[in-house]
């Protein structure tokens, strides 16, 4: 039997390989390991192993490198509370998720290990911290064009529904709300009434005409979210709730930032753009987020469905029981909707404001001011933290 | 003082930076192999990325990340950040990178010890050694601890009555005590009241004791099924237990080969190792690594004796 030389030549790189490597800094010296002093020697060993193999052609041989320096910078970031981790080993572990993601597409890859190492580059994404300007973003949007359409999955039309009662746990209808007590909705105020009469009184208000013009007003539905971000790995929590809650979803999906703006009315803080934060609420009816105060202002605006919000100023503090801990200091112990006024007898008093929060209005909740959500619908919404 | 052990060496699972383990050919050894390691092998250390073996006539030999040697060594115990090691009377803290050829992070002169009984580190006389400062760490004063295991985040102590104690952080369960709370000192196990714990063991995040009656007892993270208890996904830690009868049970996280049944497979039920039974071997001793095992067993003698 004649023997052919392609048997024993190593495998040909991918069309998507080529794609991945020319977002790979050119040489090896040029891949600049900045991990800081906390990361142990024997990883920095063990990556720039890994890269070595890997700007040889040896994707295999990285690609084993790669996972035990990912799989002990796992540990590293499950060491201890979370505010503790050294950058260090989350810049670690985002580089051995590049590293692993790039191999694994070393060969002809199918349509499974595309969006395995679509997973990868999440985890570097949700797990690690930024390296070498935010390749991993790239990297997954070159992953994610490799993939075929999504077929969607059938999904259940009444999800669609907002009035269907499919609440896990609390109240299952639409609150009644005594009128006086209504958050006042406001039409597209100037900045300086809105400084005037809202934000330096910090006082909360509706805002409407601000942010019904966002094309995610008109282009975001359950579809769309699964055409674009459908094959994304996010965090949830619980699990088998699946809200994805206070998530910088932009960050990780920068295509979705093209939807959304920045509300003018930030621009009157005296933080820069940049530090505002966008986090993302998409879940389905019923999500709760129990009644807690953020040290910065909020624009909570509304994109899909209905959210009843209920707002105590801080001046109420007291009547709303926060917890002792640290951690939980800005978390208060009661219920809203199903108080134990035995436990908390003050809080039956305690003034408040409430409004339902629709697609396209914008709720100014100043700084340190309690607030309490539960979807009425499937919801998703979009928050902005500025000073 | 040089001790001695009968026995072969085997070790399985990860050892990517060439630690002694496997043939030194591949990244990961899946079922048990011969250690390379001299005839006279008392002790086993394992750290992620070295592996600290000391020989009765004292001598020191590190591999993988590590390498060096060193002699009038009685006892080493091997972390990622922190080799310890016992020469004489001193006790000797190392930052692995710098081996044993320049100067220590700290020394300290061990106090004669009343005990007859061989150190067993991380333990010292009154006190025991952390990886990360304060490197010397004493213990409440009325504690007679008999032994004394680190996990990632905790610690577990059993005393010389076979009472149970724990403390570190707690976020997985690994306490023991009923909480998620940290504790800042050794506190004992209402829930192993009254029982007579033999051994202890610590995994990362998870712990391990056996009663005298030959019980097991787990508690902690349980993500790579290393509670032995049914998991929804695996990846994470392992347990291993030499039985009575010397046979190895292993179970848990296996990705790297450290559970020595051939595979890559993790576990959440205890699998006997099937080397040691088709070679006739009874197991003696054994030391978990991070990702690997090391094993000492000898030959079987053809009646069944009683347990070690």
């Amino acid at each position: 039997m004649a023997e052919h030389p392609s048997q024993e030549a190593p495998p040909r790189p991918s069309p998507l390989w080529g794609d991945l490597r020319a977002l790979l800094p050119p040489t090896e010296e040029e891949l600049k390991l900045d991990l800081g002093a906390a990361v142990t020697s024997s990883e920095v060993l063990l990556l720039r192993e890994a890269i070595a193999l890997l700007y040889a052609g040896r994707a295999r041989e990285s690609l084993q490198a790669s996972e035990a320096a990912l799989d002990f910078a796992w540990e590293q970031l499950n060491t201890g509370p979370w505010q503790d981790v050294d950058k260090g080993w989350r810049r670690a572990y985002a580089l051995a998720c590049l590293l692993k993601a790039v191999c694994l597409c070393h060969e002809p890859a199918d349509a499974t290990t595309v969006a395995e190492a679509l997973k990868v580059c999440d985890m570097g994404l949700l797990m690690g911290a930024a390296i070498l300007g935010d390749i991993l973003i790239k990297v997954a949007a070159v992953l994610q064009a490799h993939l075929p359409p999504r077929k969607r999955p059938d999904r259940d039309p009444s999800l669609e529904q907002p009035l269907v009662k499919k609440a896990r746990n609390g109240p299952l209808s639409t609150p009644d709300m005594e009128p006086e007590s209504t958050v006042p909705r406001i039409r597209c105020p100037s900045l300086q009434h809105f400084r005037e009469h809202f934000l330096l009184p910090q006082r909360p208000v509706i805002l409407q005409g601000v942010a019904d013009h966002w094309p995610c007003m008109k282009k975001w539905s359950l579809d769309y979210i699964q055409d674009v971000a459908g094959c994304r790995t996010v965090p949830v929590e619980p699990e088998d709730v699946g809200y994805l809650a206070q998530h910088q979803l932009f960050e990780q999906i920068p295509e979705l930032k093209q939807d959304i703006s920045l509300p003018d009315y930030c621009c009157l803080g005296s933080g820069d753009e940049d530090e505002i934060t966008i986090n993302a609420w998409f879940g389905p009816q019923g999500t709760v987020s129990p009644l807690h105060q953020d040290p910065q202002h909020n624009f909570l605006v509304q994109v899909i469905g209905r959210k009843y919000i209920r707002l105590y100023s801080p001046q109420e503090s007291d009547a709303l029981y926060p917890h002792e801990t640290h951690l939980l200091h800005n978390t208060s112990q009661v219920d809203v909707e199903k108080p134990d006024l035995e436990k908390f007898p003050r809080f039956a008093a305690a003034p408040f404001q409430s409004c339902v929060l629709s697609p396209g209005e914008m709720l100014f909740i100043p700084v340190k001011h309690w607030h309490y959500v539960r979807a009425l619908d499937l919801s998703f919404s979009v928050s902005f933290w500025w000073s | 003082m040089a001790g001695q052990r009968t026995g072969t060496w085997f070790g399985f699972g990860f050892c990517g930076f060439g630690q002694a383990l496997g043939a030194g050919q591949t990244r990961q050894v899946l079922g048990p192999e011969r250690l390379q390691a001299p005839a006279d092998l008392l002790h086993v250390s394992a750290g992620w990325s070295y592996t600290a073996l000391v020989t009765g006539a004292g001598r020191l030999q590190l591999s993988g990340a590590v390498c060096d040697e060193a002699d009038g060594c009685e006892d080493a115990w091997a972390a990622e950040r922190l080799l310890v090691v016992v020469r004489g009377r001193e006790l000797q803290g190392w930052a692995p990178a710098a081996a044993l050829h320049e100067k220590p992070l700290w020394t300290r002169v061990l106090e004669p010890d009343a005990d007859p009984r061989p150190r067993a580190l991380p333990l010292l006389p009154g006190a025991y050694v952390s990886p990360r400062p304060p490197f010397y760490r004493p213990l409440p004063g009325g504690l007679r601890a008999r032994r004394l295991e680190l996990g990632s985040e905790h610690a577990l102590l059993l005393d010389a009555a076979g009472q149970v104690f724990s403390w570190g952080a707690g976020r997985h369960g690994q306490l023991g005590h009923g909480t998620l709370e940290a504790e800042p000192e050794p506190r004992p196990l209402e829930a192993l009241q009254g029982l007579s714990v033999a051994r202890v063991a610590a995994g990362g995040w998870h712990s391990v004791c056996v009663s005298e009656s030959g019980d097991i007892y787990i508690w902690g993270w349980n993500e790579s099924g290393q509670l032995a208890l049914p998991t929804r996904s695996l990846a994470g830690d392992k347990s291993a237990i030499g039985q009575g009868t010397g046979e190895l049970y292993t179970w848990g996280w296996g990705k790297y080969g450290q559970l020595g049944h051939g595979d890559t497979q993790s576990l959440d039920q205890p699998r006997c190792v099937e080397f040691f039974v088709a070679q006739q071997l009874r197991v003696q001793a054994v030391s978990c690594g991070p990702w690997n095992t090391y094993v000492c067993a000898m030959a079987r003698e053809n009646k069944t004796k009683s347990c070690l």
